[in-house]
This record gives C-alpha cells, sequence and structure tokens, in this order.
C-alpha cells in the first residue's frame, strides 16, 4: 500500500511537470531579454531571464495588426457563438423533449460529421467561398459559417443536457396559462436555460478562438482578415525571435485559459460527447 | 445570448404559434406538435447536412477535373492516377499510418495514466484537475510554438540540455540535434504536440469510465483478499474496456486528421494533412488536393468501421472469458 501511494505521489509530481513546465517556459520566454535568448552556444539559456522584461509585450500593443487580428479573432468567434446557439439551442430542445423514429439517425450524423477531417473539408469550402455569391460576403463571416459547422454539433450535444435537466411542469403551467410555444420558448425555456447554454457559448467561442485551419485558408489571400493564431503563424514565419513569438503566444492563451476554468464542469460533455455511454 | 436564439427560433415559433392553444406532455404527439417539434430541428440539422453533403459533393466534382487550368477534362480520373503513381503519396500515407498506430495507443496510455491518478480523493483534487485540463485550452498553433522553443536549433533548452550545458546533465551529444532534419525526429515531436494537447480529451473518457465502476466490487475483491494489482486487472481494467474502446476509436480518428502539428514540426516531411495543403497552397492544384482529400475521408471512415469492428469483437470476447 506504502508503494503504490509513493508510486502515485511521483506520477502526481511527474505530470504535473510534464504540464506546467512547458507552460511556464512560453511565460519566461515571452519576458527573456536579449542576452537570454542569444546566447551563442556559450552558456545555456537561463530557466529564469537574466534581466525580465515586458518590452516583447510593450511592442506587440504598439503594432496595429496585431490589434487587428485581436479584433477579427473576437469578431468571428462572436458571431460564431450566435449562429451556433441560434441553431442549436432550438435543436437540442426538439431532441431532449421528444423521442421520434428518426432520433438515432440524427444523433448518428451528428457524430460522423467528426469523421471528416478539417484539411480536408476546407478545400471545397474555400472553393465555393472564392465564387459568387458566396465571395461577396465578409471574411469574418465566411470564416464564422465555417467555424459553425465544428461547433454546432458539440452545441447541440450539450444543450440536450440542459434543456432535459429543466422540469417539464413549466412548459405545461405555461400552456395552461395560455402561452404560445414561441413564448413559452423564448421567454420561459431560455432564461431558465441560459446559464447552462452559457457554457456552451463558451466553448464555441474557444472553438472558434483557437480554430487555425479554416482561419487560414479563407484568409490567406486577405492579410488583414487574420485571426490571432493565423498571425502567430506569419510572425513565426517572418522573425524566429523567441521572446516576441512567445509574448504573442501568450496573449492568445491567457483569455482561453481563464475562459476554461470557468466552464471546465461542462467541457467534459463537449469534450466527450458520443464517448460515454 | 437567449435573446439572440429566440430571434432564430422565432422562424419557426410564429407559425405554430399562431394557432389555438396547445398543451404539452400528457397528450399524445400530435401532428401540430410534430409539426413544431420538426420545424425546431429543421435550421441546425439543414444547415449541417446541406453544408456536409455540399463538402461531399464538391470534394467529388473538384477532384475529377483534370489537366491545365481553364482546359480541364471532366470526369477524369487523372488526379487519382497520377496520386497513384506518386511516391510522396505513398511515403505521406506511410507516415500517417505510422503516426496513427504509435500515436493512439500512446494517447490511450497516457490518458489512462491521468485518469488513474486524479481518480482518488485527495486534498486539492479539484485544482489538480483543473491543471490536468490545461493543455486543451491551449491552441495547438502555441503549443506547436511552445515545442519548437523547446527544442530549437542550434540553442533551445532540451539541445542545451543533451550538450551538458547545463553543468548538472551529463554531456550526451556533441553537436546540437537537429529537429527538424530527421523523419522520425520531427514527426515525433509533432506526435509529443499533439499528445500533449489532446491528452485531457482521453483523460475525461477514461474518467467517466472510471466513475463507472462500482465501489462494492472493489470491496468484495478486498475481504477476499486481492491486492492492488489484482484488483486493478481484473476489476479496472474490464470494467474500463468500452471506454478505452472509444477512446482509439475518437483518438485514431484525430490521429489521421491531423494537420497543425505536423505542418508546423515536421513540414518536410509531409504527411497526408500537410500534402493537402501542399497540394492547394503551394503547387496550386485545388483538383489534387481534392482527390487528396477525399481518399483521406474515405480512409478514416473505412479504418474507423473496421477498427469498431475489432473492438465490439474484442470486448465481446474478453466479457465472455
Amino acid at each position: 500500500m506504502k508503494r503504490i501511494r509513493l508510486g502515485w505521489a511521483l506520477g502526481l509530481a511527474v505530470a504535473l511537470f510534464m504540464i506546467l513546465f512547458p507552460l511556464y517556459i512560453l511565460f519566461k520566454y515571452s519576458i527573456a531579454d536579449r542576452a537570454s535568448i542569444v546566447t551563442g552556444g556559450r552558456y545555456p539559456e537561463p530557466l529564469w531571464p537574466f534581466a525580465p522584461t515586458f518590452e516583447m509585450y510593450r511592442y506587440l500593443v504598439s503594432r496595429g495588426d496585431f490589434w487587428a487580428a485581436g479584433v477579427t479573432s473576437v469578431r468571428i468567434a462572436l458571431y460564431t457563438v450566435a449562429l451556433s446557439l441560434t441553431l442549436g439551442a432550438p435543436a437540442a430542445y426538439a431532441l431532449a423533449r421528444y423521442r421520434f423514429a428518426g432520433y438515432g439517425v440524427l444523433i448518428f450524423t451528428l457524430l460522423s460529421l467528426r469523421l471528416f477531417p478539417d484539411i480536408a473539408t476546407v478545400i471545397p469550402v474555400v472553393e465555393r467561398f472564392y465564387k459568387p455569391p458566396l465571395n461577396a460576403l465578409p471574411v469574418e463571416v465566411q470564416v464564422a459559417l465555417a467555424h459553425t459547422l465544428l461547433s454546432l454539433p458539440y452545441v447541440i450535444f450539450m444543450s440536450i443536457g440542459v434543456f432535459q435537466g429543466i422540469p417539464k411542469d413549466l412548459e405545461e403551467q405555461a400552456a395552461i396559462l395560455g402561452c404560445s410555444r414561441l413564448y413559452t420558448f423564448t421567454r420561459i425555456l431560455l432564461p431558465v436555460a441560459a446559464p447552462g447554454l452559457a457554457a456552451g457559448a463558451i466553448y464555441t467561442f474557444l472553438l472558434s478562438w483557437n480554430e487555425f485551419i479554416f482561419a487560414y485558408y479563407l484568409t490567406f489571400t486577405n492579410p488583414e482578415g487574420a485571426t490571432l493564431p493565423v498571425y502567430l503563424l506569419r510572425v513565426m514565419a517572418w522573425t524566429p525571435q523567441k521572446n516576441l513569438l512567445a509574448a504573442l503566444a501568450v496573449v492568445i492563451s491567457v483569455p482561453v485559459i481563464l475562459f476554461s476554468f470557468l466552464v471546465q464542469k461542462y467541457m467534459q460533455a463537449g469534450l466527450t460527447a458520443g464517448a460515454v455511454k | 445570448m437567449p435573446g439572440l436564439a429566440a430571434l432564430a427560433t422565432g422562424a419557426a415559433g410564429v407559425r405554430t404559434g399562431a394557432g389555438p392553444r396547445h398543451h404539452l406532455g400528457g397528450d399524445p404527439v400530435g401532428r401540430r406538435q410534430r409539426l413544431y417539434m420538426w420545424l425546431m430541428l429543421f435550421p441546425a440539422f439543414f444547415y449541417l447536412v446541406t453544408a456536409f453533403g455540399l463538402i461531399l459533393y464538391e470534394m467529388v466534382t473538384i477532384s475529377l477535373l483534370y489537366g491545365p487550368p481553364g482546359a480541364e477534362a471532366y470526369p477524369s480520373l487523372g488526379n487519382y492516377a497520377e496520386m497513384l503513381a506518386s511516391p510522396e503519396f505513398w511515403a505521406a500515407l506511410r507516415r500517417t499510418t505510422v503516426f496513427v498506430v504509435i500515436g493512439t495507443p500512446l494517447q490511450l496510455l497516457v490518458g489512462l495514466g491521468l485518469a488513474l491518478l486524479v481518480h482518488r480523493e485527495f486534498r486539492l483534487r479539484g485544482m489538480v484537475r483543473a491543471i490536468f485540463m490545461l493543455p486543451i485550452a491551449i491552441p495547438s498553433v502555441v503549443t506547436a510554438v511552445i515545442i519548437s522553443l523547446l527544442f530549437s536549433v542550434p540553442y533551445g533548452h532540451v539541445n542545451d540540455l543533451l550538450m551538458g550545458r547545463f553543468g548538472w546533465f551529463p554531456r550526451l551529444v556533441s553537436a546540437p540535434i537537429n529537429w527538424y532534419a530527421s523523419e522520425p525526429l520531427a514527426l515525433g515531436l509533432a506526435l509529443l504536440g499533439k499528445t500533449w494537447r489532446d491528452m485531457p480529451i482521453s483523460m475525461l473518457i477514461l474518467l467517466a469510465g472510471l466513475g463507472s465502476i462500482s465501489e462494492e466490487q472493489y470491496e468484495a475483491a478486498r475481504t477476499m483478499g486481492a491486492t492492488s494489482w489484482q484488483q486493478f486487472k481484473y476489476i479496472t481494467v474490464p470494467q474500463l474496456v468500452p471506454a478505452m474502446a472509444s477512446v482509439l476509436v475518437l483518438r485514431s480518428i484525430e490521429a489521421w486528421k491531423e494537420f497543425i502539428f505536423p505542418y508546423i514540426l515536421a513540414p518536410s516531411f509531409p504527411v497526408l494533412g500537410t500534402l493537402i495543403d501542399h497540394a492547394y497552397h503551394v503547387a496550386k492544384r485545388p483538383s489534387y488536393a481534392a482527390a487528396l482529400a477525399l481518399v483521406l475521408v474515405v480512409l478514416i471512415a473505412v479504418t474507423t468501421g473496421v477498427l469498431n469492428r475489432i473492438l465490439r469483437f474484442l470486448e465481446t470476447h474478453l466479457v465472455k472469458a
């Protein structure tokens, strides 16, 4: 028993190190001064910078294209959230409340969409968006439409549970009091479901914020439309300067880390959708 | 956000709401109610089904275009013939297969390790779990950047370490290793990134599996004098088989699909995902890219089906034994 406890503690220490060390290293590079990253091999790169500096963050903040990418990222993510919830919440409600013949087929369809690799789907999607009439859409909307394809199945899955958790009495009483179905759904069910749906919304936001392939392809010929991950890759191609890359990477990751702490409980439902029977 | 959702349901709701008052619940599902339900379902499924239908249709039609731009032959299997004759395709297929065959069990093992570590009561358990969830929050591109920082050439932390520049670690190599010039090393880094970032997913699925095993079984085993190892081997593992099968299927799909990590960390050694990008952006041949994409989709569908069969067979086999 004692040996097992020791092994467990050791395993825990190793796991925590494996997860936290790379994150620490990223932060360390982001505040590194020149001497800490340009060593010429005379001494090892220090594990804590010789003279920590926020210079790279200040540099980023002074760049217009960085802000543009940030604004684009936020807008695309918000459009994706709006679209996914708008389409997903009613569908989840219907799936939660009614059992019908096609139920299994619908769920299977949702799950099988995962078989499509993004890198494969993106080719026809881009080809379609380059041609009229879809090329008339602003690039941000194009990316949001693509991101919705990825997030919608998750939003539906996560929201089915939310609606199942709402007692049916609520609707029955509303109906007795003479509310229409529309009124019941929008004024009674949605407010009650809002906290649960918010988790789906945040999950969608994170998915869109982190997504690379669609954003990269759809903004390939239009550098102004770049999202932050695409911008990071552009900077990477343009300079190998470690502290600048690290600072940019930190700026992209911090909002997601904070957000994901908020919705951990719910993220489980999204991440394991269809896996746990 | 509810306001926005309400806007969208408006279209569906107004039509049904205009009729006489109705009752939910005890009534059998009437025609009106059925209509209402389908109207609620329609927008989301219409969007997904049309989009993926169109995607598949376009993938096929684009891939059947072959020849110089403006003078393509259609329909032509030229792209496929060229693909089958190209050594790059076979090399990429081989690399992707290796990536899947090594990556999938690796992700299962790492996920299982993490799940077993947090599946017990201890102080700060919530915090440890939250930390274990961190990697999935980090964008893949950022994870790839972290790896490229750690394994940078010629002077990065790993090279410094291996060359003995840190003093407390023995000198193992005399010259810095160029990770990106060697196929196994570059793909290894890509796999490292993928495994690191996605380990919380496998962990969560396995944790759910562990949670469904009843404590009574362990108690019974302990009263009969079973050691911890025996408990693990005869109770935990067999009952975790469904969860492990899920992890294997889902992770193998993801491994086939992988693009970002090999794209950034192993650009010289394309897997199928990277090859599609190369055909599209570098060679500027959308139709060849579409043909590759379609092959990848079919490959994933077939291998997933086969893997599912095998696992189902093993599951029933194991239960019987």
